[in-house]
């Protein structure tokens, strides 16, 4: 039996949604399964990585574990795995997992492959499918080493509600610091705004939207659907958005059940970013935008029109 | 300080691309650099421009990488070496690595930088085990990069809770991110320039290895194959009055996609 070892995305203390995913997907095809959380007061979460599906907690928590490092996180997570005896570590979709699992790989000796979208282990050899090439075509990878540390890309997995693990604590040592790359600071997001990668609702805004007075209008759409607010690169460039907000291939992949894409006209990069969404709503006042060959949902019109009435009637719809 | 810059050349991702028994159609691709290692060059000659610095760029594999190489000469490199071998047909991010330490290793650097991924494979693995490799400090999807001292800069890096500031000791690997700048176009005058420079182009013996030691017969992942990625088929596009369609929209959202 396959023994996988899932990395918990925590937030600020928060245990993501990824983890319960990767669990669910882990014991779907049959596999044995633990857990490696990495932080700093982060023993309440045990509970909680029991429900989401596993049935050993290796716990790494310590003071110095506060802020992200690439390195010692790396540590941690390759000494849970030698405990563990993991064929498989799984990664979610996040910057420091994107960051930690190459490293990983080279440690352990393993394959390493980011952005899957699905795994086989059923045969003699592990083999992946993940896309490429800024999502214009998938590949199917076969893996050649015993071991493979990979990064789940984001909505590839859904979560089992059934699921049930069990309590079966392992305390990790405290990794070293890394004294070559010194993390002095985390110059923290606004607080209180809601995480892109794991919102339901990501309301997205695009260079339709012109300025600040048209991001704060699409601003108070996404507050009132408590969705996340995500942008395009466009407005980023433009010094309107912060780079942490911009969806795409080269910014964040969101896969949320609703995604607004507002005054976005849609070039790939953006399309790659949100095109695992369940339902897609485009407002684009260009009926030829290329974001209409996606959209489940299309408005041709004027967002400064438009957006005032969506959130009217989505208002009276809720009331 | 001695900077090396980590050049691929890719496919056009702008350009339809057709998947046909597994492979990708070549007729009709285009190539050219990869866009994160354009951001890459382009933060290499900045810090030459601020701070003094020789720059030397390094490719592997691709073909003819001369247009390239030249267009990154004509942004401000002084350097730039090609590696290209048959043995690295097949390679993965480790086997590129291990070229690299060894590009490296010949050249003693201060600073590496790399694109944080390459848009063909979007895999972004080559330049973090580049530095594992070498065993030295490295930052990833970095927007920032300052020099401290001769030792030491302080990187910018786009993490998960908001920017993280990471003091690095040099040498060190970082991997860039295509916001940490907007790469220059080429000048007529540098462009000129550029076709007097040489390339040096070498294979894995004039690299100072084999295929043996790169490891290069054996990847430790390889594409089987290529298939289509399912489109997603555009759904019902409403025009006409804004109110009308829009209320209609939201109707819909409500009953049809059940997500309110």
């Amino acid at each position: 039996m396959a023994k996988v070892l899932i990395v918990a995305e925590i937030k600020q203390g928060i245990l993501k949604s990824s983890t319960t995913e990767l669990l669910s997907k882990a014991k779907s095809v049959g596999a044995e399964t633990a857990v490696v959380a990495i932080g700093t007061d982060i023993g309440s979460l045990v509970p909680e990585l029991v429900k989401a599906g596993s049935d050993t907690q290796y716990i790494a928590d310590d003071a110095g574990l506060a802020l992200f490092s690439a390195g010692p996180y790396a540590a941690a997570v390759v000494d849970a795995a030698k405990q563990f005896n993991a064929d498989l570590v799984w990664f979610g979709f996040s910057e420091s997992g994107k960051a930690v699992a190459p490293r990983v790989a080279a440690q352990l000796d393993a394959a390493c492959a980011t952005e899957i979208t699905g795994i086989d282990l059923s045969g003699e050899q592990i083999e992946i499918i993940r896309p490429a090439i800024t999502n214009k075509v998938m590949q199917r990878v076969k893996v050649n080493a015993a071991k493979l540390v990979a990064v789940v890309r984001a909505g590839a997995f859904e979560a089992d509600a059934g699921i049930t693990g069990s309590e079966n604590v392992v305390t990790l040592s405290a990794p070293q610091a890394d004294l070559k790359a010194v993390i002095k600071e985390l110059v923290r997001d606004a607080s209180g705004e809601i995480d892109l990668t794991d919102a339901d609702v990501v309301v997205s805004v695009g260079r339709g939207a012109k300025d600040q007075a048209g991001i704060d209008l699409v601003r108070e759409l996404a507050n009132d659907l408590k969705a996340g607010f995500g942008s395009s690169r466009a407005m980023v460039d433009g010094g309107f958005m912060a780079h942490n907000k911009q969806v795409g291939q080269t910014g964040k992949i969101v896969a949320p059940t609703l995604y607004m894409a507002i005054g976005i006209s849609g070039a790939i990069q953006h399309l790659a970013g949100m095109n695992g969404s369940k339902v897609i709503l485009a407002v684009n006042k260009d009926p030829e935008a290329p974001i209409f060959n996606v959209a489940d949902y299309g408005i041709v019109g004027d967002l400064f029109e438009v957006v005032p009435i969506l959130r009217e009637e989505i208002s009276k719809l809720r009331s | 300080m001695k900077i090396l810059t980590t050049v691929k050349k890719v496919v056009d991702v702008e350009l339809n691309m057709h998947v046909k028994d597994g492979a990708i159609i070549e007729d009709g691709l285009q190539y050219v650099i990869n866009a994160w290692d354009e951001s890459a060059v382009e933060e290499a000659v900045q810090l030459k421009e601020n701070h003094g610095a020789e720059t030397t760029l390094v490719s592997v594999g691709g073909g003819d990488n001369t247009d390239m190489i030249r267009r990154c000469y004509a942004m401000g490199i002084e350097n730039g070496i090609h590696i290209e071998d048959p043995a690295l047909e097949k390679a993965d991010s480790f086997i590129s690595a291990r070229v690299l330490q060894k590009a490296y290793e010949k050249g003693g650097y201060d600073l590496v930088i790399t694109g944080k991924q390459a848009q063909d494979t979007d895999s972004g693995q080559t330049g973090i085990i580049l530095a594992e490799l070498l065993g030295l400090p490295c930052v990833s999807n970095v927007v920032g990069i300052e020099v401290v001292d001769e030792q030491h800069i302080r990187v910018s890096r786009s993490g998960d809770s908001g920017t993280e500031i990471v003091e690095t000791e040099l040498p060190a690997v970082v991997n860039v991110d295509v916001s940490i700048n907007e790469p220059r176009l080429p000048q007529m005058r540098g462009i000129m320039m550029a076709k007097k420079k040489k390339i040096e182009v070498l294979d894995l013996a004039g690299l100072g290895t084999s295929a043996d030691e790169i490891g290069s017969a054996s990847p430790k992942s390889e594409v089987v194959e290529f298939m289509p990625t399912e489109t997603r088929q555009g759904g019902q596009k409403f025009e006409g009055d804004v109110a009308e369609i829009t209320t209609k929209v939201v109707e819909l959202l409500a009953n049809e996609a059940k997500v309110f």
